[in-house]
């Protein structure tokens, strides 16, 4: 139906999906406990007119870093999961397939449930949060070493999944350990980090965690035309002249830093990562990752976006947690792509 | 690079696998050559270690002992970008990547020429089109390659190969899952850019009819060594024989194929006009077990001497009449008839 129109189609989704991209951002903006006129929320963007101290605090420093870390989040999830579908080749693979959160969760539930009553942090406080991302990020960084050190010994693609999914249980124990041993208002510190945040990410957080998905994201266009030859597998690959370790190893570290980073800072997101690149190859019906990777990065935006708005509750005081959203987001997507292609053999 | 005139050498070349610290060589002292503008059948029983010379010709798998030259540069000398402008490669694995048009399917073969982001250049595009009409699937370019059929997606990954260029091509088992018309034209289409490109292809293949009427060369993998030649050379040689120890196929040296042995449950002799329908009353016969002589038949079976008039007349031991108006009534009532006697 769109064939025939005078711009291609791939461009004029493009515009739409930039669109709806940056509506949803001043939304999200807009959306919160408190009703801010959208005149005034223009106004603080822009940079323009007379604001209210109070109102351009709460916008610049608490709704704009909480929609750019929304941003941010559906950026990295998204690429992290198209990446590893590919690369597994594999359509229920996401950015956790390889034990990252699970290694980021061990990290905090080591600070939060194992030394936070000895050193007493306040884990709300700025010290406090900090210290949960460095952690976060130490336990993801130390699940990406393994496997990088895995994935340059061993060739078989399976393998290295199956080895990463032995590492998230592992990981998984030791938490759960952990957790029995902890006490309540430990553990509900805790599971309340496993439900993700956005809105944690401080003015200051931002610093880090935006050049990080940038590093990462750099990285994974950088494995644009690997990831294409890889669809068909690595001895095709291997055969077109890819070498396929380094490839890998290219795209496990641009995984590694987007979904550790945004594990560290927001807590394991689910489903994201997995609902849409699929959202993705439907819209454009390609499997070239030149038009998925930037499409993943609109979509994912996007659903981060509505996820966040939705989360809010408009019109309502308190807020849900955004991994519940995301859930109940990504899932029915999933669902209905399962139930699409029934024979659900690759990506 | 394409019309390049090359030579493969194996030389004492062992193939196999490792084996924790050791290796396990499934074939040793292979000594084969090929050289542009042939088209190579490999044949062996099934285990008896095809794939796996075909991944050591190919560099996935490093040789145990020999060596491999190509234009005497020994193999393991090409880094792999280098080997992917030297051979290109089809597996047997049927590839089901959803949303991936035959066009982007063939573009990735382009892979060792395009830049860092893999754009495409004028000629590139026109060594793909090229490709596209010389494999026959012209009009197919924006279609999936998951809903193709089995035979178009195996021509798509062929025009993959030639959009990769490279004087060399391998095929593992080609015409597998292919029904007869399909197998034909694959073969032929190979057969026919081996020709017009001047490209050496090598295929394993247990289609022995079709490859032995199109091929230029088989390598014959046999328990003990490996054969090459004309098909027709090795056929006179008798090294088809020696690829199945069994009691129940043998290799008809006449037709070229494999034929089951069958119980012999009697002699026949037919009277007829030559042509079709006597050719066909012998593989009938033949089918349920009878054995053609001149001397003392059991069976006279005059044939029908006009397509209009279709009746078997048949005198068993020179006594019993038989009449029958179709070789299945005929192979039914015979079979039924020489069981009892």
């Amino acid at each position: 139906m769109l064939k025939n129109l005078l711009i291609p189609r791939n461009t004029l989704l493009f515009g739409l999906l930039g669109l709806l991209a940056i509506l949803l951002f001043i939304l999200d903006i807009f959306f919160g406990s408190l009703l801010i006129p959208f005149k005034t929320i223009l106004q603080v963007l822009t940079g323009t007119g007379d604001v209210n101290p109070e109102i351009k605090s709460i916008i610049i420093d608490f709704r704009l870093p909480k929609a750019i870390t929304a941003v941010m989040t559906g950026m990295a999830l998204s690429i992290s999961g198209l990446q590893m579908q590919t690369i597994f080749r594999n359509p229920l693979a996401g950015p956790f397939v390889l034990g990252i959160s699970a290694g980021a969760s061990l990290g905090v539930a080591i600070l939060v449930l194992g030394f936070s009553s000895v050193f007493t942090l306040g884990l709300f406080t700025i010290s406090g949060s900090w210290a949960l991302v460095i952690v976060a990020w130490l336990g993801s960084a130390l699940v990406l070493f393994l496997i990088l050190a895995v994935s340059i010994r061993i060739k078989d693609i399976l393998t290295i999944l199956i080895l990463g999914m032995l590492f998230g249980s592992a990981s998984g124990a030791l938490v759960n350990i952990l957790q029995y041993f902890s006490n309540e208002s430990m553990l509900k510190s805790f599971v309340i980090w496993t439900m993700g945040s956005l809105g944690s990410v401080t003015k200051s957080q931002l610093n880090v965690l935006i050049p990080s998905v940038i590093i990462g994201l750099f990285l994974s266009f950088f494995s644009i035309k690997s990831l294409d030859v890889m669809l068909l597998g690595e001895q095709y690959a291997k055969s077109m002249g890819l070498r396929v370790r380094n490839a890998r190893f290219l795209v496990f570290t641009s995984t590694s830093i987007l979904a550790g980073s945004i594990t560290a800072f927001c807590g394991p997101i689910g489903f994201i990562g997995i609902a849409v690149p699929h959202i993705g190859r439907l819209l454009f019906k390609t499997a070239r990752h030149k038009i998925l990777i930037p499409s993943s990065l609109l979509l994912g935006s996007i659903v981060m976006l509505l996820s966040d708005i939705v989360s809010q509750m408009p019109g309502y005081e308190s807020t849900l947690p955004i991994n519940s959203v995301t859930a109940l987001v990504g899932i029915p997507v999933i669902i209905w792509i399962i139930l699409k292609n029934r024979k659900f053999s690759s990506v | 690079m394409s019309n390049q005139q090359v030579n493969i050498t194996v030389r004492n070349l062992s193939v196999g696998y490792k084996k924790g610290k050791s290796f396990v060589a499934i074939k040793e002292d292979i000594s084969v050559n090929a050289h542009s503008g042939e088209l190579i059948a490999l044949i062996g029983s099934n285990g008896i270690g095809k794939s796996t010379l075909l991944r050591t010709l190919t560099g996935f798998q490093k040789p145990l002992g020999g060596e491999i030259l190509f234009n005497d540069r020994k193999l393991g000398s090409f880094s792999i970008k280098e080997l992917a402008r030297v051979l290109s490669f089809v597996s047997t694995e049927a590839i089901r990547v959803q949303n991936l048009r035959v066009w982007e399917l063939l573009a990735m073969g382009r892979y060792p020429y395009t830049n860092l982001m893999g754009t495409l250049t004028d000629e590139d595009n026109r060594i793909i089109k090229r490709a596209i009409q010389q494999v026959g699937l012209a009009g197919y370019e924006d279609r999936m390659i998951d809903q193709i059929s089995d035979g178009e997606r195996q021509r798509a990954m062929i025009a993959r190969t030639l959009v990769q260029d490279t004087p060399l091509i391998i095929l593992d088992e080609p015409t597998a899952f292919l029904d007869i018309r399909n197998k034909y034209e694959i073969i032929h289409l190979l057969h026919d850019f081996v020709k017009t490109e001047n490209k050496t292809v090598l295929f394993s293949t247990h289609d022995l009819n079709i490859s032995t009427s199109e091929v230029d060369k088989i390598w014959l993998m046999l328990d003990d060594k490996v054969v090459e030649g004309a098909p027709e050379d090795l056929i006179i040689a008798g090294n088809f024989d020696q690829m199945f120890h069994s009691d129940k196929v043998y290799f008809n040296g006449e037709s070229g194929d494999f034929m089951l042995r069958k119980n012999v449950i009697g002699t026949y002799t037919l009277k007829g006009p030559e042509g079709k329908i006597f050719n066909w009353t012998c593989r009938a016969l033949q089918r349920i077990g009878l054995v053609y002589t001149e001397s003392d038949p059991l069976l006279v079976i005059n044939t029908p001497t006009e397509e209009k008039d279709m009746v078997w007349k048949v005198e068993i031991n020179s006594t019993e009449k038989l009449v029958c108006s179709s070789l299945y009534e005929l192979t039914a009532e015979l079979g039924k008839r020489l069981i009892r006697l």
